[in-house]
């Protein structure tokens, strides 16, 4: 451990020391395995076995497959696909957002017992399997299921389980909620309340302190939420497969299943994980921009 | 590295016309109309060898063997069963070829997988001397047009394409004739309670049945299109669920009618709810669908070949295979096991007698063959453009 006469260049070689384990970490289960699926994408097909065969050499590497899903992917059946993700996505963070920042605001306001107890019961989802608690949902949505009766009371009647997309975007709200509220908490536990009392002191509304104030402040816990939740989204498939399991409401995860799953043509869906890859990469750079300004402005 | 020519078997490449390119043409595809005899590059194991101890390990799709029949073998050879599962066939050639799975029996695998099976030389031949239940499969089986004088492999379960449905709900069955019946699938009257196979090979042969076709390995593109935009249709139509477990959703009340395999509804009256009525499930098929089966293939590096036989020999005895459908509800492909046997002794209910497939019915189906990569790669963009919606 450094000592207290330790100089500046021991420290910095101190922490490079403790990153480096995760860093090698990093370099071999994340490096390795998107360049072996940029191998898998670019590669052949087994003509006996019908499996991937990856080509490690990007000199040798084939473009043909990737060509025919990108050009899917831009204006074929992919893109309908891809829209139809994204949607899904950009609803299902929105509703999160609506539904998860008052529990957490709520949580972030409480002391002591309460607040302890109030975080136990949002991390309560978490003891059961999501696999578990969306077979429920199954059940609960089935024609003759508790939820479809009760709902049926109240003049609801419809399928819920045969290609509706609100059943799956309610599917991805359910599973993902409680991962946008913990960020959330955090940053809003960090906050300086003395700021929004401050505001209150020079005639600002409860609305206006809040606006101006509690959410500006908020803003990188919420973008951190967003992306923590956005990013498993895109490449979810089983809240649909579960839920829906129509084509009306397959995403781009489905389209991976099957290709790496079901078919022979399992370079095809390697392309569409790079093709979601560089997507998602893009959302996180817009999130790391954004934080970066938000750091900016706080200082 | 994966698996290329350079991986077959040597004598397998001579036999199929040798050649450095590993395109899959170089395989035996045996079809109903040119059937063949693989190659066989190394002998079965001798005669009159005892049975070894210890523990036999089986690959094989999950509930696709009874516990209880199992537990039988293992009580009278002394001996224990491991079971290692798969979900899906491709799966299973893949875990077989990389060597992920050890084990002494592969079951449930198709004539689609026979071919690179052997080509990889991953399988050795039975020894008949060892079944002398073999007589009790059906004659067409004993010698199959994959695999002719059943060298390799040894028939387990047959089954019908075709619609199971809920005769106590308000369908008209009266399409259930001739090539009619399909059409049920695309009526809107049954919008929300019609559940379709999610295996493309199966899924988009059956709108070319219903048009009448018989050629349900097309290299035709514009039939296997026509083929996606009628499947199209049907989303349209009904709203149809994509998966395989009709077996449950039907006998759970939650569809009223699915495409699927004879022996999922033959499995069906395990998954009512108590006390209903198992008549309450029926099946159609035509003439004119797909049928096929399963077999049980002896392992190339399997340490207890013999104790594989007898396991094998064991599934093949009327009694054992009768206990085991009652469990499974795939019908075994014994010409011994009577209709009659099914009712009185597994009580199968006479709504499902249309579910049992007859050796005449059996040969007269339509089978799907092993398609070369490019022709399976048309068939694998119709399939992903329609489950794209």
């Amino acid at each position: 451990m450094s000592g207290p006469s330790s100089s500046p260049a021991d420290r910095r070689r101190l922490w490079s020391g403790l990153a480096l384990p995760g860093s090698l970490w990093l370099a071999v289960f994340f490096l390795v395995p998107a360049y072996t699926i940029a191998c898998v994408a670019f590669g052949r097909v087994d003509p006996v076995f019908r499996d991937a065969v990856p080509v490690w050499n990007p000199l040798q590497w084939q473009f043909d497959d990737a060509g025919e899903v990108m050009s899917s992917v831009i204006s074929g059946p992919l893109r309908g696909v891809l829209l139809r993700t994204t949607a899904y996505v950009i609803v299902a963070v929105a509703v999160c957002l609506v539904a998860g920042y008052p529990i957490a605001y709520y949580v972030a306001r409480q002391t002591g017992t309460r607040r302890t107890v109030l975080l136990g019961l949002m991390v309560i989802p978490f003891w059961v399997s999501l696999l578990m608690r969306l077979l429920s949902w199954v059940n609960l949505l089935e024609p003759d299921g508790l939820a479809s009766r009760a709902l049926r009371i109240v003049g609801i009647d419809r399928q819920w389980l045969n290609g509706s997309h609100i059943t799956v975007v309610f599917g991805l709200v359910y599973g993902y909620l409680p991962f946008l509220i913990l960020p959330l908490y955090a940053a809003l536990d960090r906050l300086d309340w003395r700021l929004v009392e401050a505001a209150r002191d020079l005639g600002a509304t409860t609305t206006q302190a809040f606006r101006w104030v509690t959410l500006p402040l908020s803003r990188a816990g919420i973008a951190a939420g967003s992306v923590l939740i956005a990013l498993p989204m895109f490449g979810d498939y089983y809240t649909t497969d579960l839920l829906s399991r129509s084509p009306r409401t397959a995403m781009m995860g489905t389209q991976i299943d099957f290709f790496l799953n079901g078919s022979s043509q399992k370079q095809k869906g390697a392309t569409l994980v790079l093709v979601l890859a560089v997507l998602l990469a893009l959302v996180m750079t817009w999130y790391l921009v954004s934080l970066a300004r938000t750091r900016r402005e706080q200082s | 590295m994966g698996l290329g020519a350079a991986a077959l078997s040597p004598a397998l490449l001579a036999a199929c016309g040798g050649g450095s390119g590993g395109s899959s043409e170089q395989l035996p595809i045996g079809t109903p109309q040119n059937p063949v005899r693989l190659p066989v590059t190394r002998e079965p194991i001798a005669d009159g060898l005892a049975p070894e101890s210890g523990t036999l390990r089986i690959y094989d799709y999950a509930d696709y063997l009874n516990p209880d029949t199992i537990a039988r073998f293992e009580s009278t050879y002394g001996v224990e069963v491991e079971l290692s599962t798969f979900a899906t066939e491709e799966e299973a050639l893949i875990k077989l070829r990389s060597g992920a799975v050890d084990a002494d029996l592969a079951i449930g695998l198709t004539d689609l997988s026979i071919a690179p099976l052997v080509a990889a030389d991953l399988l050795q031949p039975f020894n008949r001397s060892y079944l002398s239940n073999f007589t009790n499969l059906i004659a067409g089986l004993q010698d199959p047009y994959y695999d002719q004088g059943s060298q390799y492999t040894v028939a387990q379960f047959i089954y019908a394409n075709g619609i199971g449905y809920r005769t106590d709900r308000n369908l008209d069955t009266s399409v259930f004739t001739g090539n009619e019946g399909w059409n049920a699938l695309w009526d809107s009257r049954y919008r929300g309670r019609v559940g379709i196979l999610d295996f493309y090979r199966d899924t988009l042969s059956m709108p070319m049945l219903r048009r009448g076709l018989t050629d349900v390995n097309t290299s035709d593109r514009a039939v296997v299109e026509q083929a996606g935009a009628d499947l199209a249709e049907v989303v349209q139509a009904v709203q149809p669920q994509l998966d395989g477990i009709s077996y449950q959703e039907i006998p759970a009340g939650n569809r009223d009618l699915g495409f699927c395999w004879s022996g999922e509804m033959l499995a069906g009256p395990g998954y009512l709810p108590e006390g209903v009525d198992p008549s309450v499930l029926g099946f159609w098929y035509p003439g004119n669908t797909l049928t096929g089966n399963d077999f049980y293939c002896l392992l190339a590096k399997s340490t207890r070949p013999v104790l594989a036989h007898a396991f094998v020999d064991f599934f093949l005895d009327v009694d054992n295979a009768l206990e085991n459908q009652l469990y499974v509800g795939y019908q075994p492909a014994l010409q011994a096991i009577e209709t009659e046997q099914l009712i009185e002794r597994n009580g199968l209910p006479e709504s499902l007698i249309d579910a049992l497939v007859t050796p005449e019915r059996y040969e007269s189906g339509q089978r799907l063959v092993r398609l070369s990569p490019e022709v399976d790669a048309i068939w694998v963009d119709v399939w992903s453009e329609f489950i794209a919606g």
